[in-house]
């Protein structure tokens, strides 16, 4: 075992600094103005969608690599993407849509040109997916679905193009069975989408009503009723990427700085022993978690599955951002309760707490924590239902 | 980055592995108690079969007998003998006395003794603990005075593991300044037959040996010195963390049979017509269980790497790896000895023995209250202005 980055890691390290110090924005006006030249700049380089396969653009990085750039961009608190195209309909579409459907959709993910959304859930079908009921028929010539039903918890469905949606095709016994992935036009007469405000009042997500709709068979991918197993291997792209624990260290850092800013009577907050503690049991978890992270990353180099220590990631990983949350709004006291303009205070008071309070989603989507221990419990440890 | 063990780290797996399954295997956790009632409290032929397979070589270079093992191999092994829970005194003779030697002495003291402790020959242990101290290394209060070019020791230590089988001890004594003053701390290297040395010897709860020993006018050459007189405390430090790191380890081991005995015993006990395991609640425990002892994991390997490459990061990934192993060792020996109810409560199966020894393995070198404190201390504070943006996603 050798933890030293190599001296050819190194010189990665070097290049992706000098390409962000280059080209990335560095701050949040900027992630507007600069949106454009930053994805050219990436585009350019061949670095845009980086985890995709060599033959569609991937980068084909060693996962030290993929960690490295992680750290980086975590460090210039540049924004993840969306990740509904790139991150989790681009792997399905590349290895079961066909030829056509790859021409289609491919090129505008590739160039941050569609919204994608995620028709998953349903409101009886959340952590158990498999008993979701959309109905999608097909048209007696073969050539058009037409779905009804609803989706719920549909993150920024008010702003997406398209839906990568699963719907029931037949009603079997195995209930997997009879699923079908559908690719739907979010302008399609018949569908409504209805806004869903969470808790702080925020709108990410919402609820989709089908109503009659049509949907080309060709939008279909892969074989009707094996829309099941499409997913599924879309999910554990999904997981893998929830955890964040290296953004979750870079918040961390923020927030021991906004600590010395927040006052204290003659002191700061970061001198009061308690809180000071806290932080660091919750730095102590990420350091672990961190190396946890590397270690699946090698690992899954290595056998082309990522290791026990992956399934522990999304579970730990996202309560530690809830962690880190909470201590934020412990900082921000009576400011965070304010939404007013011209409050006194710190300055982080208010978005910390939406950021407390969008937050308490993280432990419930992607699989909620409840379901990944069962997962953990069947898959690593090998306990019977 | 490179997490893959080498061929001879896994040679060495095998080897501790497959002494422990012939040897410790599960059913002889209860007699562990009566063993430890009497000196020396472990089996002397296991002792040479340790020597004579070279485990007591592992962390000394070869010019002195050993192996020339990394802080990685040393970790290998004491993983792999917690799961065994032996009670031969490879802790305090290898880790404790060894490191001591390799850290402290001089080459005259390193070519004398080292190649004796691999032979199997001769037991040592470190004799720091006072009763005011806690974790705290620099807290002193034995006496070592100047007289006839030589020194004479003053004072009682406890808890020192092994004592009573031991050839030699290391003490650390006060030579000058205050009680708590790092500078003035000094390490003696002391026959543990020299006169008057007394010693009260008892059995632990960890089914162990250890002694409250008393030094009273005991006599040591100016040569006996380990290091630096005065400057005892630093290598106390550097040897303390080679002992955090073995007992660390020694704890992983212990955890993850904890969690696996757990599942496995839970699958097969049945009560309201199902096995406990399928309880979700218990289910979930389990899981929690698997969760702490793989983090536990990560953080060994980390503090480990990074004390072989004496990484920056290294002295506080100690701490924190100190703080994780009492923190998770707590939670999961609980857990196991509550999931295992009624038998739980016994010391028939290795799961009780277990959760003692992660009970004791806290409390030595500082628990984890005393290293998240260290931890705090050293934590970084970045600087500069405040940033209202907060939002990492």
């Amino acid at each position: 075992m050798e933890i030293e980055l190599t001296k050819e890691d190194l010189a990665f390290q070097k290049e992706v600094r000098e390409f962000l110090l280059q080209h990335a924005p560095k701050n949040s006006n900027e992630l507007w103005s600069k949106r454009d030249s930053w994805f050219k700049a990436l585009k350019e380089k061949g670095w845009d969608c980086t985890k995709w396969p060599v033959e569609f653009g991937g980068s084909g990085w060693k996962p030290v690599q993929y960690f490295i750039w992680e750290k980086e961009t975590a460090d210039y608190s540049l924004p993840p993407e969306m990740p509904f195209g790139k991150v989790m309909l681009a792997p399905i579409l590349m290895r079961y849509g066909n030829k056509d459907q790859i021409d289609r959709f491919l090129p505008d993910i590739r160039n941050n040109k569609t919204n994608w959304c995620q028709g998953y859930s349903e409101p009886g079908a959340g952590s158990d997916l498999a008993a979701l009921k959309t109905r999608a028929e097909l048209s007696a010539d073969g050539t058009t679905y037409t779905v009804n039903g609803t989706k719920i918890w549909t993150t920024m469905a008010h702003m997406a193009q398209w839906m990568f949606c699963l719907t029931r095709t037949a009603n079997l016994e195995k209930r997997q069975d009879g699923i079908t992935f559908l690719l739907i036009n979010m302008k399609t007469p018949g569908i409504t989408v209805k806004p869903i405000h969470t808790l702080g009042g925020s709108h990410h997500v919402n609820q989709v009503f089908f109503d009659n709709v049509q949907v080309p068979a060709n939008n279909r991918i892969g074989e009707e009723g094996k829309g099941w197993t499409y997913a599924k291997g879309l999910l554990q792209h999904e997981r893998s990427g929830l955890a964040g624990i290296t953004r979750t260290l870079v918040t961390l850092d923020k927030l021991k700085k906004n600590a010395t800013t927040v006052k204290d009577g003659d002191r700061t907050l970061i001198d009061d022993r308690t809180y000071k503690t806290k932080m660091a049991e919750a730095e102590i978890e990420l350091r672990s978690l961190e190396f946890a992270e590397l270690r699946s990353l090698a690992e899954a180099q290595q056998t082309g599955e990522p290791g026990t220590a992956s399934s522990i990631l999304k579970l730990k990983g996202t309560e530690m951002q809830q962690r880190i949350q909470e201590l934020t709004i412990e900082a921000a006291g009576v400011f965070g309760i304010s939404q007013g303009s011209k409050v006194a205070g710190p300055k982080f008071a208010q978005m910390g707490m939406m950021m407390y309070l969008n937050g308490r989603a993280a432990t419930v989507y992607g699989g909620c924590s409840e379901v990944q221990k069962d997962v953990i419990a069947k898959r690593v440890l090998g306990l019977v239902d | 980055m490179d997490f893959n063990f080498t061929d001879e780290q896994q040679m060495l797996r095998d080897s501790v592995e497959k002494f422990v399954r012939e040897h410790y295997d599960a059913s002889k956790a209860s007699e562990r108690r009566k063993l430890s009632r009497k000196a020396p409290g472990y089996n002397k032929e296991y002792w040479q079969t340790f020597a004579d397979l070279g485990w007591l070589g592992v962390p000394f270079p070869e010019e002195y007998g050993g192996i020339g093992g990394t802080l990685m191999d040393s970790m290998v092994v004491m993983e792999e003998l917690g799961k065994g829970l032996v009670q031969e005194p490879y802790f305090p003779t290898v880790i404790l006395f060894g490191n001591c030697l390799l850290i402290a002495g001089s080459e005259t003291q390193k070519q004398t003794l080292i190649p004796r402790i691999v032979a199997g020959e001769i037991l040592g242990t470190l004799a720091y603990a006072e009763e005011q101290a806690r974790g705290n290394m620099a807290d002193v209060a034995t006496t070592a005075n100047k007289q006839d070019g030589g020194w004479v020791l003053n004072g009682v230590k406890s808890l020192v593991m092994n004592a009573d089988s031991a050839d030699y001890f290391v003490v650390s004594a006060r030579t000058s300044g205050k009680r708590n003053d790092s500078r003035g701390v000094t390490l003696f290297l002391v026959n543990a037959k020299a006169a008057g040395v007394t010693r009260v010897d008892y059995p632990t709860v960890d089914c162990l040996r250890a002694s409250e020993v008393n030094f009273e006018n005991v006599k040591v050459a100016a040569g006996d010195v380990l290091g630096e007189v005065d400057g005892g405390h630093v290598l106390l430090d550097q040897i303390v963390d080679r002992a955090v790191l073995a007992l660390s380890a020694e704890a992983l081991g212990m955890m993850e049979n904890l969690y696996k005995d757990t599942a496995s015993y839970t699958s097969q006990r049945v009560q309201f017509g199902h096995a406990l395991s399928q309880f979700q609640t218990v289910k979930h425990r389990i899981v929690e269980m698997f969760v702490e002892s793989e983090l536990v994991r990560s953080l060994l390997y980390r503090a480990t790497m990074e004390a072989q490459g004496e990484h920056a990061d290294a002295k506080r990934d100690m701490h924190a790896l100190k703080f994780k192993v009492g923190k998770a060792g707590r939670f999961v020996g609980q857990s196991a000895v509550q999931l295992h109810g009624g038998m739980g409560q016994t010391e028939e199966l290795r799961i009780g023995h277990y959760f003692i020894r992660l009970a004791a393995i806290d409390a030595h070198f500082g628990d984890k209250d005393y290293h998240l404190a260290r931890y705090t201390d050293m934590m970084t504070i970045p600087t500069g202005e405040a940033d209202a943006n907060m939002m990492p996603f």
